[in-house]
């Protein structure tokens, strides 16, 4: 039974977590312009993926967030669901076999995974015909955005590590 | 750093099914042999109050510091707002008389007096979470009689369309998206053509040769050609008449309506095909 509430708990916690990532992302880009260069979905994916080290649960977090991201979107349901998806299963498989404690490394990771999501997206956009712009604007729009995320990534993982140390 | 070790379990089994669970959903769209939209629907449906609740907590607080930091300035304000308030009403007095005039005239001529249509005032609660999108969410849907296609605008000229909806929340593709076409006349020359949004703050005309009288300055309002706006709704100012890049002309266009600054905006629930000139709000 306390098994049962403990789970449910977590299950709770993390739909929590996601749904309120979506939505101040919406609220933040809508009164701080700047801050539609971030992805918070992005980043708490490979946050979960690193922190959990379990792809399973990792690619349920990323479908999810990727759905409900989708959902206040103008693309396709199932464009970010499966980028996300996918960023999840990579960072935890990177999390559970590399040492991804250090804050460059991570800073790195984030990088790559948002010029990554951006590749996925655009890529499916032309599958799908609904790509937005194309070329160097897009490349750049992607580049500016890796290091916003990672930036803001080295904040939310610094805190975590500080958390985590202060409860141990 | 890990709070639990790596799972035993078969991990890529799980990412396959998720991975081809939205391939076919992306297939379902493209195809449209599949009526996907409920997804879309249930989701806003679910994420709009908490979009809603939150929006209205950090509204408050700015409002509250913007009403703390208003009152440094409120004196000064007042004696500024009382002088211009005198001369208001001149002006009121006198823009009255030219109205009873205009009536008259307009019994005169038989003409009935005319509006946009039925129109409802939506608030806007957020923005396209994913990295560049152009669109927002609204508090209004389809309990208000706001549904797919609706015409968003606000009294500078048009927003952009609902291409979403669930009960009480709407998501707007604004005409600045780049996946967003208007037609468009130029008022003066009255030249038919297509706009297209850039994804930035700017609109683009598309497939302007050199055979064209479109200049510097012109303004430009909706055609009604895409059976979605009706015609007459203000859109935008030429910015440029760049050079040939191909076999067109590149033409940028600045929006009248500041996508930056969007609060409020009017949902054109019920409106006719045409807004009659001097009626756009």
């Amino acid at each position: 039974m306390k098994n049962r509430i403990t789970t449910y708990g977590l299950v709770g916690k993390f739909a929590i977590s996601l749904i309120a990532v979506v939505v101040i992302q919406g609220i933040l880009a809508y009164r701080i312009r700047v801050f539609g260069y971030f992805d918070l979905p992005l980043i708490l994916s490979v946050y979960y993926g690193f922190t959990l080290g379990r792809p399973i649960p990792s690619v349920v977090i990323g479908t999810t967030i990727g759905l409900l991201q989708d959902s206040l979107s103008n693309v396709p349901m199932g464009t970010n669901g499966f980028s996300k998806t996918l960023i999840g299963y990579l960072a935890a498989s990177a999390g559970s076999k590399f040492d991804v404690d250090l804050p460059v490394t991570r800073a790195i990771a984030i990088f790559l995974f948002t010029v990554g999501d951006g590749f996925i997206i655009s890529i499916l956009g032309l599958m799908t015909g609904s790509a937005s712009n194309s070329g160097i604007d897009v490349l750049w729009n992607w580049l500016v955005a890796g290091v916003f995320n990672a930036l803001l990534g080295m904040l939310m993982f610094g805190y975590h590590d500080r958390v985590t140390h202060a409860a141990s | 750093m890990r709070t639990v070790i790596a799972s035993k379990k078969p991990a890529w089994i799980t990412l396959a099914v998720a991975l081809v669970f939205h391939t076919l959903l992306l297939s379902a769209q493209t195809s449209k042999r599949f009526d996907t939209s409920f997804v879309r629907v249930w989701l806003l449906a679910s994420l709009g109050p908490f979009e809603k609740v939150v929006d209205s907590s950090v509204g408050g607080i700015e409002n509250i510091w913007r009403g703390y930091i208003g009152l440094i300035h409120v004196r000064r304000d007042n004696e500024k707002l009382l002088s211009e308030n005198g001369q208001l009403r001149m002006e009121l007095a006198q823009k009255s008389e030219d109205a009873l005039e205009l009536a008259r005239l307009r019994k005169l001529l038989d003409l009935q007096a005319t509006s946009i249509g039925k129109t409802v005032v939506a608030r806007v609660i957020g923005k396209d979470p994913s990295q560049g999108g152009q669109n927002m969410t609204i508090d209004k849907g389809s309990q208000s009689g706001v549904g797919r296609d609706t015409t968003i605008i606000t009294r500078d000229g048009v927003v952009g369309r609902v291409i979403a909806s669930s009960d009480y929340f709407s998501v707007v593709q604004l005409i600045i998206d780049s996946q967003s076409a208007v037609g468009f006349i130029v008022r003066s020359s009255r030249r038919l053509g297509i706009l297209r949004g850039t994804g930035g703050t700017e609109l683009e005309m598309e497939y302007i040769d050199d055979d064209n009288d479109i200049k510097q300055g012109d303004e430009l309002i909706t055609s009604g050609q895409d059976q979605i706006y009706p015609k007459g709704l203000p859109l935008g100012v030429v910015l440029s008449v760049g050079p040939r890049q191909g076999n067109f002309k590149v033409v940028r266009i600045r929006p009248n309506v500041n996508f930056g600054r969007l609060e409020e905006v009017l949902c054109m629930t019920d409106h006719l095909p045409e807004v009659p000139a001097g009626q756009a709000p």
